[in-house]
C-alpha cells in the first residue's frame, strides 16, 4: 500500500520539482535551513574551542578568585584538600614613560608561578613588531623587571632593556610576554598584559581594595568537589572555575546564539507567510489530485500519503545544497570569528545536522499542514470545488501559531527581548490589517460610484481581502525588517560619532579612591578643568535572592545575569538621580532611616524576574548586608551617562565597612592630554577610560554588528523577495485570468499594466505604514535596553528610506507579475 | 455605416517540437457588422486561432487582416476597442457580484453610469433579481446570461464567442443562444460564433466549415457563392 504511493509520489515530485511553486518553497525553506545549519554547526565549532580552552588555559584544576587575600585559616583549609596553591595578584593600573600611558591589567607573580602549563615568553620582536617565536619556557620577571605583551611594546614604543615607569617606580623591561597558561580566566578582556614579581608589588602600595587575589590549586577530582563546597559556605563572594565548570565565554556565546536565533522568529513569520501563500497553489493541485484518485474508487489516504510524501522527498532534494552552503558559511564565520576566538579550528560535526534539521522539518511541516488539511476531511466533490472548510483553515493558522513558538521555546533565554520583538511584530502585523482594512473599505465606499482604473483595483482588492492583506503582511514585514536593521546599523554609527560631542567629557573616570579623587579635584582645579560628574559607589556581590543562591536563582542566561556574577557598583542617593526615573514602586524619602532598601534597574528586574518585595543579599566588603527591593528605575537620557543598576539609601553607608570609589568625567583639552601622566604617576591604580579608547572598543563592536547586521539584511532580503513572489504567485492564476477577462472588453495590455502597478503601489504603501509603525515602536521598545543607544527616530530618513523601499517592492512586484500580465484570450479559450 | 473585417489569403500554422503544423492557408473572409457567422469543424483544425486572428489578436503566418469602418482602413487598435467575447467557461470574476462582473468593462472604460447600463443589461438577460449574486451561487445557464451581457454591454461591434453553449444543457443553450442572437442583431453587432453545435451553428446567417486546412461555405443565409 504503501510503496506505490511512494512510488507514485516520487515521480509526481519529479515531474513538479522545477514548477514555479515547488521551486520558491524548497527556496523558502532552503533559506531558513542554511541559516539554522549554519548557526548550530557554528555554534558546536564555538562551544568544542572553549571547551578544549577551558582544559589548556586554565592553568590549574582550581582557580578562586577574591577581591580580599584568603586568611591564613582559609589557606590552610583549603591545602588539606590541595596539592598545591600558587597566589597571584591582579590588579588594572596605568604605565607611563615620558608623556606616553597605557591602562594595563598587571599580574604579580611569586618563584612558584606558573602551577600548570608553560609560561612563554621572548626577547626579541621582528621586523614587524611581532614577537619571534625564539621563546623561553617558564621563568618570572626579576626584582625591578617588567614584563609586557607585544601589543604593549608597540603600543609605548618601547623597546627590551628600557625602563618605564608604573607609579613613581622604573621597572626594566626585561622580556616580551608571550603567553600564560593561567589566561582564560582574562576571558574576552581586550586590556593589556604585563607582568612583575610579586615581591615588587608591596613596595608599589596600590590599595588593598584594588588587587583581585587569584589561586590556583592543584587538586584531584574528589577534593575538587570539596574545594567548591567549602566555597559556597565559606567564600560566598569569590569566583571559582574549575575544569569541570563552563568556560567564561561559553554564557556569551550561548547569549549570542539564542539571540540570533530569537530575531530569527522574524524571518520564521515571514516564510510562515511565504509557505502560507504558496499553498494556495499547492492545495489546488493535491486537492485535484486526490479528487482524481477518490474518483477511481481509491480513498483519502493515498492522497494524502503522496501529498506528504511530495513534500518530504522536496524537503530532502533542498538538504545537500543546505548543507554545501551552510559549510561554506560555516568556514567563512569561523574564519571572521578568529579575532575574537584565537586559535579556533574549523571543523564540521556531523551530529549538530540532526536537531536543526528535525525542529525545522517539524515547523514546516506545521505552516505546510493547510494543504493536508484541506482535503483531509473533504468529499470528492468538496475537493473538486476547491472549497476547504473555515474550521480548517483555523487549524492551519492555530499550526502555524504552534511552529512559531516552538521556535520562541527554543531559541528565548531573553524575555524582555522576547516580549518586544513579540510586541513590535505584533503591532506591525495589527497596523496593517487594520490599515488595508480600514483604508480599503473607506476608499472602496468613497469611489464606489465612480469609474476608472483606481475604484476599480480599490474594487478588486476590497474583494480579494483577505488574500491581499496577507500579501501586505508578508511585504510589510519584510519592510519592517529591513528597516529596522538598516536603521539600527545607522544610528550604531552616528553614536560613535556622537560620543564625540557629548557633553559628559573626553575623559571617563570609572574607579576612583577618595585619595585618588582629591588628587582629581586639585589636579583638575590647577589645570582649569571642571569635573562634569562625580558618583560614588562600592563594590557589592549579590549572593542570594530571598534566600537561593545566585547561580541557582538564575535559569537563563543573560546580560544581566552575566554581570551579576562579578562584584557591581552599588550607588547611594537620597533623591532619584537626574538621568534616572522610577518605573515601579516607590523611591525611599530623603533621610530615611531605613537603609535596607535597594531600587534596582528595571532591565534586570525582567531578566533576573525579581520583583518589588525581593530581598537582595549582597557581600559588600567583609559583611554581608541585605535588601529589600522598593522601586525599579531606568535610564532616561540627559544630565549624564553615568548611571547605576543598583541604588541605596545613603543611611545604608553607616553599616558598610566597604572601600569607596567614585566615578566621574572630565573634559580635557588637547594640552592637558599629556599632563595626565602625572597624575598616573602618583596614582597607577587610578582606572579611567579616554574617549579615544571608548571609540575603539565601539569600532570594533560596530564592525561587528555591521558584518552580522549585513548578513542578516542579505537573508531579509532574500526571504522578502520569496516572500513577495510568492504571493504574487498564490494569486496568478485569478490575475492571469482577471487580465484576459479584461483583454476580452477590447482594452489593451496597458490597462492590465496599469492597474497591477496600481495595486502594488497600494500594497507598498500600506506594508509601508505597518513597516514604519513597527520600526517605530520596535526602536522605542528595543534600542536603549538590548543596545543602549537613545531612539530619536530621523522621519526624514525614514521617508526617503520608505520611498525606495515603495518603489523596489513595486518593481519586484511587476516584474513577479509578469506572467500573469503576459497572458492572452487564446489561454481563456484552452481552458475551455 | 456598418464596419466590416477582411481576412485577404492568411495562412496560419505553428511548431510543435520542430515540426511544422499547418493549420489552414489562403483564406478569404469578411466579416461584416450587423451579421451573424459560424465557425465549425473537428478539434485542432483552427477554429479557435482563426476567432484570434479576426478580433486583431494574432498575426497570422501569411497574408493580412483589414478592418474597414466608414469605407477606410481603420488601425487595428480601433478594431480590439470594438470587440467583445464569449467564452464557453464563462470567466466571470467569482470575487465580483453579477452586476459588478457586468459593470467591469464600463467601469475599466471610465462610464459613470457604469451600475445603471448594467442592471438595464442583466435585466434584459432575465436576472435583474440575480444582480448582487456572486458567480458561483448561479447555474451555468445564468453565468452564461451574466458574461453575455458583460460581452455586450459595451456596445462592441462585434462578439466572439468561443463555444458558448458547450458547457450548458440543453435547455439552457437553448436560451443563452437565443440571447445571443437576438441581443447582437438588436446592437446590430457582428457575431463570430465557434462551435461543434450545429444546430446552433445553423441559427448564424453564414456557416465556415474548417477542415483539413481549407474552409468552406456551408450554409449562407445572405447569398449564394463561397467567398474562401
Amino acid at each position: 500500500m504503501l510503496g506505490p504511493s511512494i512510488k507514485l509520489a516520487w515521480q509526481l515530485f519529479h515531474q513538479e520539482k522545477y514548477a514555479n511553486h515547488q521551486v520558491l518553497l524548497r527556496w523558502t525553506q532552503g533559506v531558513l535551513l542554511v541559516f539554522m545549519v549554519t548557526l548550530s554547526l557554528t555554534s558546536s565549532n564555538i562551544q568544542y574551542f572553549l571547551e578544549r580552552n577551558l582544559q589548556s588555559l586554565l592553568g590549574a584544576d582550581v582557580v578562586v578568585s577574591h577581591s580580599q587575600k584568603l586568611t591564613l585559616n582559609q589557606i590552610k583549609e583549603l591545602n588539606s584538600w590541595a596539592k598545591k596553591i600558587v597566589w597571584t595578584r591582579q590588579l588594572k593600573a596605568m604605565i607611563t614613560r615620558d608623556e606616553q600611558w597605557q591602562q594595563i591589567s598587571l599580574k604579580a607573580v611569586g618563584n612558584d608561578y606558573p602551577l600548570q602549563g608553560e609560561l612563554r615568553y621572548s626577547q626579541q620582536l621582528d621586523v614587524e613588531g611581532e614577537a619571534r617565536t625564539v621563546s623561553f619556557p617558564n621563568g618570572i620577571p626579576r626584582l625591578g623587571e617588567i614584563w609586557l605583551e607585544p601589543r604593549l611594546m608597540k603600543a609605548l614604543n618601547v623597546h627590551v632593556g628600557e625602563d618605564i615607569e608604573l607609579g613613581e617606580r622604573a621597572f626594566k623591561v626585561s622580556s616580551i610576554l608571550l603567553h600564560e597558561p593561567d589566561r582564560l580566566l582574562e576571558a574576552h578582556n581586550v586590556d593589556m598584559r604585563a607582568m612583575i614579581n610579586a615581591e615588587d608589588l608591596s613596595s608599589l602600595q596600590f590599595p588593598d581594595e584594588v588587587i583581585q587575589h587569584r589561586y590556583l590549586i592543584a587538586a584531584n577530582n574528589s577534593n575538587i568537589q570539596n574545594i567548591l563546597d567549602w566555597q559556597a559556605v565559606n567564600l560566598p563572594a569569590a569566583r571559582i572555575h574549575h575544569k569541570g565548570s563552563g568556560h567564561p565565554l561559553a554564557l556569551f556565546w550561548k547569549r549570542v546564539e539564542n539571540f540570533v536565533g530569537l530575531t530569527s522568529i522574524i524571518l520564521f513569520f515571514m516564510a510562515a507567510i511565504g509557505i502560507q501563500q504558496l499553498s494556495h497553489v499547492h492545495v489546488r493541485k493535491d486537492q485535484l489530485f486526490t479528487a482524481l484518485c477518490m474518483s477511481m474508487t481509491a480513498s483519502k489516504l493515498p492522497g494524502a500519503v503522496i501529498s506528504w510524501f511530495k513534500w518530504f522527498f522536496g524537503f530532502a532534494w533542498s538538504l545537500p545544497g543546505v548543507l554545501l552552503f551552510s559549510t561554506a558559511l560555516h568556514w567563512l564565520i569561523v574564519k571572521w570569528l578568529r579575532d575574537t576566538f584565537t586559535d579556533i579550528e574549523w571543523f564540521w560535526d556531523v551530529t549538530q545536522l540532526y536537531t536543526p534539521i528535525a525542529i525545522l522539518a517539524v515547523v514546516f511541516m506545521l505552516f505546510y499542514s493547510r494543504v493536508w488539511l484541506s482535503f483531509i476531511n473533504c468529499s470528492a466533490a468538496q475537493l473538486l470545488r476547491e472549497a476547504p472548510l473555515k474550521s480548517q483553515q483555523w487549524i492551519s493558522q492555530l499550526m502555524i501559531l504552534v511552529g512559531l513558538t516552538m521556535v520562541a521555546f527554543f531559541y528565548s533565554d531573553n524575555h524582555t527581548l522576547t516580549f518586544m520583538v513579540v510586541i513590535a511584530l505584533a503591532f506591525c502585523v495589527v497596523t496593517m490589517i487594520v490599515v488595508s482594512w480600514g483604508s480599503l473599505y473607506v476608499l472602496e465606499r468613497i469611489t464606489r460610484r465612480m469609474s476608472g482604473l483606481i475604484p476599480f483595483s480599490l474594487y478588486m482588492m476590497r474583494q480579494r481581502i483577505v488574500s491581499k492583506s496577507t500579501q501586505m503582511l508578508g511585504v510589510g514585514l519584510s519592510c519592517f525588517l529591513l528597516l529596522f536593521t538598516l536603521m539600527l546599523l545607522k544610528d550604531f554609527g552616528a553614536s560613535m560619532s556622537h560620543y564625540t560631542r557629548q557633553h559628559d567629557g573626553n575623559v571617563l573616570v570609572t574607579q576612583a579612591t577618595p585619595a585618588q579623587m582629591d588628587a582629581i579635584q586639585q589636579w583638575a582645579g590647577q589645570k582649569d578643568i571642571s569635573l562634569r560628574q562625580h558618583k560614588p559607589y562600592v563594590y557589592a556581590q549579590l549572593l542570594e535572592v530571598n534566600s537561593i543562591a545566585l547561580a541557582k536563582f538564575i535559569s537563563n542566561p543573560s546580560e544581566s545575569a552575566a554581570t551579576l556574577s562579578r562584584p557591581i557598583r552599588l550607588h547611594w542617593s537620597d533623591t532619584i538621580p537626574g538621568n534616572n526615573r522610577v518605573v515601579t514602586g516607590q523611591w525611599w524619602q530623603p533621610d530615611t532611616r531605613h537603609w535596607q532598601q535597594i531600587s534596582v534597574e528595571q532591565e534586570v528586574m525582567t531578566d533576573l524576574k525579581l520583583h518589588l518585595g525581593d530581598t537582595l543579599y549582597f557581600q559588600i566588603g567583609p559583611d554581608r548586608a541585605a535588601f529589600r527591593i522598593v522601586a525599579s528605575h531606568e535610564y532616561q537620557a540627559g544630565n549624564g551617562s553615568i548611571t547605576f543598576w543598583m541604588q541605596v539609601p545613603p543611611a545604608a553607608l553607616a553599616h558598610l565597612n566597604a572601600a569607596r570609589y567614585s566615578m566621574a568625567s572630565m573634559e580635557l583639552a588637547e594640552p592637558h592630554w599629556a599632563e595626565l601622566s602625572q597624575l598616573w604617576r602618583q596614582h597607577p591604580s587610578l582606572r579611567m577610560v579616554t574617549l579615544k579608547d571608548l571609540m575603539r572598543r565601539y569600532d570594533n563592536v560596530l564592525g561587528m554588528v555591521t558584518t552580522v547586521v549585513s548578513g542578516f539584511s542579505l537573508i531579509i532580503s532574500l526571504l522578502a523577495a520569496i516572500v513577495i513572489v510568492a504571493t504574487v504567485k498564490s494569486c496568478e492564476a485569478r490575475d492571469r485570468s482577471r487580465n484576459s477577462v479584461i483583454l476580452s472588453f477590447g482594452l489593451s495590455r496597458l490597462t492590465c499594466f496599469r492597474l497591477t502597478i496600481i495595486e502594488w503601489f497600494f500594497t507598498a504603501t500600506i506594508a509601508a505604514c505597518g513597516a514604519i509603525s513597527g520600526t517605530y515602536l520596535a526602536g522605542m521598545l528595543i534600542y536603549h535596553s538590548q543596545f543602549s543607544l537613545a531612539y530619536s527616530p530621523d522621519f526624514l530618513w525614514l521617508a526617503a528610506t520608505l520611498c525606495i523601499v515603495l518603489l523596489l517592492v513595486t518593481a519586484l512586484g511587476l516584474m513577479a507579475s509578469k506572467q500573469s500580465l503576459n497572458n492572452s484570450i487564446r489561454q481563456l479559450m484552452a481552458e475551455n | 455605416m456598418n464596419s466590416q473585417i477582411q481576412l485577404i489569403n492568411v495562412s496560419q500554422q505553428f511548431s510543435d517540437q520542430g515540426a511544422t503544423v499547418h493549420l489552414f492557408s489562403n483564406l478569404n473572409l469578411v466579416i461584416q457588422q450587423g451579421r451573424s457567422y459560424a465557425i465549425t469543424g473537428p478539434s485542432g483544425s483552427g477554429k479557435s486561432s482563426l476567432l484570434m486572428i479576426m478580433a486583431g489578436l494574432e498575426q497570422p503566418h501569411a497574408g493580412r487582416l483589414s478592418y474597414f469602418t466608414s469605407n477606410t482602413i481603420a488601425p487595428l487598435d480601433s478594431l480590439r476597442r470594438s470587440t467583445g467575447f464569449v467564452f464557453q467557461q464563462f470567466h466571470l470574476l467569482p470575487e465580483l457580484s453579477a452586476l459588478h462582473n457586468v459593470a467591469l468593462p464600463l467601469k475599466l472604460r471610465g462610464d459613470k453610469y457604469a451600475e445603471e447600463k448594467a442592471e438595464v443589461w442583466l435585466a434584459k438577460v432575465g436576472l435583474a433579481n440575480r444582480m448582487n449574486h456572486k458567480p458561483t451561487t448561479l447555474s451555468g445557464g445564468e453565468q452564461q446570461r451574466v458574461a453575455l451581457a458583460r460581452a455586450l454591454v459595451f456596445e462592441p461591434k462585434y462578439i466572439f464567442a468561443d463555444e458558448p453553449t458547450g458547457n450548458l444543457d440543453a435547455n439552457s443553450a437553448h436560451d443563452v443562444a437565443d440571447l445571443l442572437f437576438s441581443c447582437c442583431e438588436e446592437q446590430n453587432a457582428a457575431l463570430v460564433v465557434v462551435t461543434h453545435c450545429q444546430k446552433l451553428a445553423r441559427r448564424a446567417q453564414r456557416v465556415f466549415n474548417l477542415e483539413f486546412g481549407h474552409c468552406g461555405v456551408q450554409r449562407d443565409d445572405a447569398r449564394r457563392g463561397a467567398l474562401c
